[in-house]
């Protein structure tokens, strides 16, 4: 708790100073917007700094990078928003922080996300984006931003390891099983890394890069978008163009919208999960294609007045000629309630539950089935700063430990 | 009662027949905000781009010691292609506000500031009742909106029935004024208020130029 208490500690000492900052952080907001020729050419820089705190036994849950109990990880996010005329617009992302996941790494930068969107007409029916960007799929990207997102982490089908590996392809339903934690037999010599050579099935907001078509048809909604990488590659791959294009991603979400309460989508993504260096691995007479992940989503979501509700359900299969189709499902529900102006409250319940693949005992699932609830109450002290807390109880029959306890904090000020 | 003598009693009461003064003057206004720009960053559908900007405008008022209004006064801040407006808003303490949403989409109207704590939470465009607060405390409410971050205005809550925005040159007119002596304030930025004694008489039109 030394790390949650400290985050909690100095916040009261500052609390005070934090409220009279927010004045300076209004002038701050006009500072960092410039314009040209009349206003038609305007560019905002913004961000947030946040300060995560994390405390959970070992070996670290998730996608958190650490071999100790705990981790504090502070970020730095700055966006620039340029907007020119009514047609064109242009973003950019950049982090610093210990590791795009939570990780005991030294500080660095990154460049995230950049993208240009053009908009020809005004109706909304079209719009052309390219660059390095969140994927369409699904509802959660956008709120997957500190200061949007209820919770400290993401839903658990964004961060929990399968034991699919992107560098190499299993070669025998044998060797899956054993990279799954489903059998025992782990080469001594990975049992340290394994599992940052694993993969979820889909990696936070997928940051890849590549062009996407959108736009709005009445209350449907359409995106289209042809990518580098799939929805589960890992973040070193998303800036990857090293297969000269050979082996795009598809991915693409219809909603609708009945009113301005619920909105409705339907996903689908396919795209190779091996990542370039892989290129030798797979079996004679196989290539990058035999190697899919194929994905298909379905999302809902609800809001009205303080309460807002969201669902994702997801299909995955990863194929793989020396092993089969190896298919899970994973679905999350989130409830967010607003108690008071300032004060929240949010649940959600998380499960991914793997299908079985055929081996000498007839079919064995290929993965653990697991499940997750996080209950995070939250906090703004002002229209810039919030605080947030999170526990999280992950159920795992298989695991190092039956129950697993994380802890963790954020406080976020944006500008 | 004759007609006429009842008349008079209701004007008299009513305060119509009172001495009214006028006061003009000029405001030096704070020069002009760069229009925001929309974070579209994760909105797949971009719609315009192009966003007003309102003209920096003053508020002048009178302060003194006045009843508080016999009815509830009404107003109304509206959000329309996704700003406020008007994007300032002068009004006496005790009045109602209202928000009607006349974009196609969701609004969150909300407000941290210490004279009015208060979050609408997601409401539609044919939202009924419209969405409403009653401002019963003086003091400066800064609103934003939690879905589109670039949306901000403000509510300036004052305890005076006499006030008045100034035109887009900075000159006012402030009129139906009771006698006596004041100080009359002129509201610029959430940082800058000017203020002069004046002392009304009868139905004269006083000149009064800040700073």
């Amino acid at each position: 708790m030394r790390i949650i208490r400290r985050i909690f500690f100095c916040l009261t000492a500052g609390a005070s100073a934090v409220l009279a900052a927010d004045d300076l952080l209004e002038e701050v907001d006009q500072a960092l917007t410039v314009s040209a020729a009349h206003d038609d050419v305007r560019a905002r820089l913004s961000g947030s700094l946040e300060l995560e705190g994390y405390e959970f036994p070992r070996p670290a849950p998730g996608l958190i990078d650490s071999a100790g109990h705990e981790l504090f990880n502070p970020r730095l996010v700055l966006f620039l928003d340029t907007q020119v005329g009514g047609h064109v617009y242009a973003f950019a992302q950049a982090r610093v922080d210990r590791g795009f996941d939570p990780a005991s790494d030294a500080l660095r930068m990154r460049l995230d996300e950049y993208a240009l969107r053009l908009t020809p007409g005004t109706s909304g029916h079209f719009n052309v984006q390219v660059g390095k960007f969140a994927t369409a799929v699904g509802n959660w990207v956008p709120r997957h931003g500190a200061w949007d997102n209820p919770f400290v982490g993401a839903p658990l089908l964004y961060e929990n390891p399968t034991g699919i590996w992107d560098a190499e392809p299993a070669p025998s339903r044998n060797v899956l099983l054993q990279w799954a934690h489903v059998r025992p037999g782990l080469p001594a010599r990975i049992t340290a890394v394994e599992k940052y050579l694993r993969i979820p099935i889909i990696w936070g907001p997928s940051y890849t890069t590549g062009l996407a078509v959108s736009g709005a048809l009445d209350r449907f909604r359409y995106a289209l978008e042809v990518k580098n990488a799939a929805l589960s590659s890992r973040p070193d791959t998303w800036n990857d163009l090293g297969d000269d294009w050979r082996h795009p991603t598809f991915s693409g979400r219809l909603g609708y919208a009945p009113d301005e309460r619920w909105n409705l989508g339907l996903s689908a993504s396919t795209g190779t999960y091996l990542r370039p260096e892989a290129a030798p691995l797979p079996a004679p007479g196989r290539g990058f294609g035999d190697y899919r992940e194929e994905v298909l989503g379905q999302d809902v979501s609800f809001a009205w007045h303080h309460l807002q509700v969201w669902t994702e359900l997801y299909e995955v299969r990863f194929s793989n000629p020396a092993v089969g189709h190896a298919g899970t499902f994973a679905y999350y529900t989130e409830v967010k309630y607003k108690l008071t102006p300032q004060l929240s409250g949010a649940v959600r319940w998380n499960q991914q539950v793997f299908g079985t693949i055929p081996d000498a005992t007839g079919a064995t699932g290929w993965g653990r089935d697991v499940w997750r609830i996080d209950l995070a109450p939250g906090y703004r002290f002002t229209a810039h700063t919030q605080l947030k807390l999170q526990y999280s109880l992950l159920h795992d029959d298989g695991g190092p430990r039956v129950y697993t306890h994380t802890l963790a904090s954020q406080f976020v000020l944006r500008f | 009662m004759n007609p006429l003598r009842l008349l008079l009693v209701l004007a008299c009461s009513s305060g119509l027949l009172h001495a009214q003064a006028v006061i003009e003057g000029h405001v030096p206004l704070p020069k002009s905000r760069t229009a925001p720009v929309m974070n579209k960053r994760y909105e797949i559908v971009a719609k315009g781009g192009v966003l007003s900007t309102n003209p920096p405008l003053a508020v002048v008022y009178l302060e003194g010691s006045f009843p508080a209004p016999a009815a509830i006064p009404v107003a109304q801040m509206v959000q329309k292609d996704l700003t406020f407006v008007p994007s300032l808003l002068p009004v006496q303490v005790g009045t109602k506000v209202e928000f009607p949403n006349l974009d196609d989409t969701y609004h969150n109207i909300f407000s941290y500031s210490a004279a009015k704590r208060f979050d609408l939470g997601r409401y539609r465009p044919d939202e009924k009742p419209v969405p409403s607060q009653v401002f019963d405390v003086a003091g400066l409410v800064t609103l934003h909106c939690d879905i589109h971050e670039h949306m901000r205005a403000l509510i300036l809550v004052l305890a005076t029935p006499y006030f008045v925005m100034t035109d887009t040159e900075g000159n006012f007119r402030l009129s139906g004024l009771p006698a006596g002596r004041y100080t009359l304030k002129a509201w610029i930025d959430s940082k800058t208020t000017l203020e002069r004694p004046v002392e009304l008489k009868g139905d004269g039109t006083l000149q009064v130029d800040f700073p």
